[in-house]
């Protein structure tokens, strides 16, 4: 008799999502799958909306990073509009998703995984939550409450709110940056720099000690894609898209955001609300690719600051080609916080960013347009139809999530394999299925566009359909 | 609003930290920006006093206890009765403690847990802590209050003044 288990509902997630587990005669897993169990609605209600809403509205998908939504939203609208913002509201704009990117980062390592990473898989579970590090390892709890209040604080100065700014707008930004609050940002940095070193610093010495957890955490060829810039290095706001294959390999690049809807595509399982992107040309689920920290440090030839840049050439010391198992995303995450650390003392260094021109203007100049920036967990694509009036008549959201959705199915399948055996997982093993999802740091408000509630549900379900045994934790 | 004449300040005073709670978009559990939207004006001239509203409490705010000498944590209250009005201690929970019902999230965090995780991770504690709440009748969506959070505020706001007075006193 076949056997299902399900893990519903999965913790430390951003959003609600179950997992279950398909069992054989033998009792061996045979197939899993990561349900997404919300539903969408933010395409729908904003159709009829003038495009010029559509930043401020996009934005409400999600709390953690809106900023993102804001910035590919106003980018479709700008697409629209017909116009190129000027290099200061460009500049402004890739400091507030830097800085909205270490908050992210900060919270997904040090608030969802560090419990997991510091106190260990096997800890009590009781404790393994943000106040037993803090009693654990305070310093790297500081470092953490640190980090995120740095990027919120920015987030704070730039847009006059911490979530959901609204200064961002279509054809730039509404205000110029001070003097004054330039200088605040610039007097955060050396605490920001300490604290994320002594986070790689502690990080680096326990990774090693998760040497099986690597080898089974979504640790599988796949193709990789983020957007790059023309040096080649990590780029959040602008840039092209490019694709690698599991050898590193580049499939195709310079895919501008015109070209969205010949490279991209969504596929639908029965199984989730979130949908799985694949790149047109080799089809679903060959196309399938992952995104974020990890897809972004597989692609680029170089970060492009120096800090990060000595840290960078480590990491690519894990592998000879791409960084295969997910359970990097942990590392390339923290790389990606000292990345834009300095970004933002760089773009800052540059007297034009206390430019005053800051915003293009422009009425409907096309009918359709297509926007992209790197959110903290992968690319995003925000796709608008308009009539000649500006109204939206149709929206489409391609979020990080549902790109990362095949490589997540396909890793908990691989750690369900290794895990879970005659049928039955501890709380040990129950844990480190939830941890291969949480090493995507998934956004599953994002991801289906739902008035979320957080956490996610594992069943064990027999060849008959029989469920055997379920977990649901709130 | 309160008619209750302020205390007199003192020359020195502590620093309060008044940390709001709640959701603007959901009738009455948006009772605690409210009120935090009126302590800031009341204390608008005195730099002692600070007053912070989320939607909710994370824990990022560990620092700003940390920073502060006392804190009042305004929020609602499904299990008070509609309208009452409740002013209690707080105390730290323990990392240790046995308690399961306490599962700090990063999305919501608690007064006894935030207070709990700022001793732990900046080894201080405001010397004083309290809570006060105001018993919510409807949690639906709406940006009104209920007749009985309504009718509430006046005795909320006189509240949250003399405990804040308190603290700046101590």
């Amino acid at each position: 008799m076949s056997q299902t288990i399900t893990i519903d509902p999965v913790t430390r997630l951003e959003g609600h999502g179950k997992i279950t587990i398909q069992l054989n005669p033998q009792g061996e897993v045979e197939d899993a799958n990561f349900h997404v169990t919300q539903v969408r609605g933010f395409e729908r209600f904003t159709e009829g909306r003038p495009f010029y809403e559509m930043p401020g509205l996009m934005a409400r998908i999600c709390g953690i990073c809106p900023v993102s939504h804001l910035i590919a939203s106003a980018k479709a609208c700008e697409a629209i509009m017909s116009v190129h913002i000027p290099h200061t509201a460009a500049q402004l704009r890739r400091m507030l998703n830097l800085a909205q990117m270490v908050q992210s980062h900060a919270l997904s390592f040090f608030y969802l995984s560090s419990p997991d990473l510091l106190l260990g898989l096997d800890s009590d579970p009781v404790a393994r939550n943000i106040l037993g590090v803090a009693a654990a390892k305070p310093e790297l709890g500081r470092a953490g409450v640190g980090l995120r209040r740095f990027g919120q604080s920015i987030i704070e100065l730039l847009g006059n709110k911490r979530i959901h700014p609204g200064w961002v707008v279509p054809g730039g930004v509404t205000e110029p940056l001070s003097t004054e609050k330039r200088d605040k940002i610039l007097a955060m940095i050396p605490e920001a720099y300490a604290n994320i070193a002594l986070a790689l610093d502690a990080y680096k010495k326990i990774a090693n000690t998760f040497k099986a957890e690597i080898a089974v955490f979504a640790n599988f060829p796949s193709n990789y894609m983020s957007l790059i810039n023309e040096e080649e290095s990590i780029e959040f706001t602008d840039g092209a898209l490019r694709l690698i294959g599991p050898t590193g390999q580049t499939i195709e690049d310079g895919m501008t955001a015109t070209r969205f809807t010949e490279v991209i595509g969504e596929a639908v399982e029965p199984y989730s609300y979130t949908k799985f992107a694949y790149y047109k040309p080799l089809g679903y689920p060959d196309g399938s690719y992952r995104v974020g920290p990890l897809a972004r440090l597989n692609i680029v030839k170089s970060i492009g600051t120096p800090k990060a840049e000595k840290e960078f050439a480590e990491f690519k010391q894990l592998a000879a080609g791409p960084v295969e198992s997910s359970f990097h995303y942990h590392h390339a995450r923290l790389i990606e916080i000292l990345y834009g650390i300095e970004k933002i003392e760089e773009i800052l260094a540059d007297p034009r960013i206390l430019g005053k021109h800051v915003r293009a203007t422009a009425g409907v100049n096309r009918l359709e347009g297509v926007g992209q920036a790197e959110a903290p967990r992968g690319v995003l694509h925000h796709h608008y139809k308009v009539d000649d009036n500006g109204k939206i008549t149709w929206a489409n959201l391609v979020i990080a999530t549902g790109q990362n959705n095949k490589a997540m199915n396909l890793g908990v399948l691989q750690a369900a394999k290794h895990y879970v055996k005659d049928g039955k997982f501890t709380e040990g093993m129950l844990n480190r299925i939830e941890a291969v999802v949480r090493t995507f740091d998934p956004c599953l408000s994002c991801s289906t566009h739902a008035f979320g509630k957080m956490p996610l549900a594992v069943t064990l379900v027999s060849a008959q359909g029989e469920e055997l045994d379920r977990v649901v934790r709130d | 609003m309160s008619t209750e004449p302020a205390q007199p300040m003192r020359f020195e005073k502590a620093n309060c930290l008044v940390l709001a709670c709640g959701n603007t978009l959901r009738s009455d559990d948006g009772i605690g920006p409210r009120l935090a939207e009126w302590a800031a004006q009341r204390f608008r001239n005195d730099s002692n006093v600070r007053v912070v509203a989320r939607q909710q409490w994370t824990p990022d705010l560990a620092k700003d206890i940390a920073d502060a000498d006392s804190v009042l944590f305004v929020d609602s209250s499904v299990s008070s009765a509609p309208g009452h009005v409740r002013l209690t201690p707080v105390a730290p929970h323990s990392s240790n403690s046995a308690d399961a019902t306490s599962h700090p999230a990063t999305h919501h965090i608690d007064p006894p847990e935030l207070l709990g995780l700022t001793r732990e991770l900046y080894g201080s504690l405001s010397a004083h802590a309290m809570l006060l709440t105001v018993g919510a009748g409807s949690m639906e969506l709406g940006e009104t209050f209920s007749e009985s959070v309504e009718a509430a505020i006046p005795r909320a706001r006189g509240v949250l003044e003399k405990a804040v007075l308190r603290f700046l006193d101590n």
